[in-house]
């Protein structure tokens, strides 16, 4: 892993078109900006093992065979 | 072609029904070909891996459960879906989307910073 000390307002460029600036930091919080191409995926990353782990708990539930869902009604946003 | 699915046993198809997710499903980065399976059931597809035929999951169209869902042009959204026995207890993951463009064969996914999309939502009530 490569390690680098940043002060408030200090930047890292990676491949030339990503820029990540350190904006403030407090007790134990840092806040970046990040500006990089819409193409780059950018997500905190517990985000991205919850959606891996719910993407794996989908495959594993699969090959379970469900009750009847006849009598249910889709659970729909709002109504 | 042909791969063998745990849930549909043996199926086929032809090359131009792949579809190809360019930057995989997030976790699974390096899986790029699906295949979308309908069935008689109104509800679910199933998205089926090629390379990796044992990565196959039900989802079911985010517009059946938020009909002003925004979604990109062209593209449909789907939400992965964790089945349970227990119809109650099954949940649609509206966090991260998958979209697909049927027309074009291609797909992403896609996390929503919106906080009412929930990774758990309850596909069903009684």
């Amino acid at each position: 892993m490569l390690i680098l000390t940043r002060k408030i307002d200090d930047e890292i460029i990676i491949n030339s078109e990503i820029k990540i600036k350190v904006l403030s930091i407090s007790d134990n919080q840092v806040k970046l900006g990040i500006t990089a191409p819409v193409s780059v995926g950018i997500l905190r990353g517990e985000i991205y093992e919850k959606v891996k782990q719910s993407t794996i708990d989908a495959v594993n539930q699969s090959k379970n065979k469900v009750n009847d869902i006849s009598g249910f009604k889709v659970n729909k946003i709002g109504k | 072609m042909k791969i063998n699915t745990h849930q549909f046993g043996e199926i086929e198809f032809n090359q131009e029904h792949l579809i190809n997710f360019s930057s995989g499903l997030l976790g699974f980065e390096d899986i790029k070909k699906y295949v979308l399976i309908k069935t008689e059931d109104e509800l679910f597809y199933w998205l089926n891996s090629v390379d990796k035929p044992e990565l196959c999951f039900p989802i079911v169209g985010i517009r059946v459960i938020d009909d002003s869902f925004q979604t990109e042009t062209a593209y449909e959204a789907f939400g992965i879906v964790t089945m349970n026995q227990d119809p109650l207890k099954i949940t649609i993951n509206l966090k991260a989307p998958v979209y697909i463009n049927q027309d074009e064969k291609k797909g992403f996914q896609k996390v929503l910073e919106d906080e009412k999309y929930l990774l758990n939502y309850n596909l069903f009530k009684e």
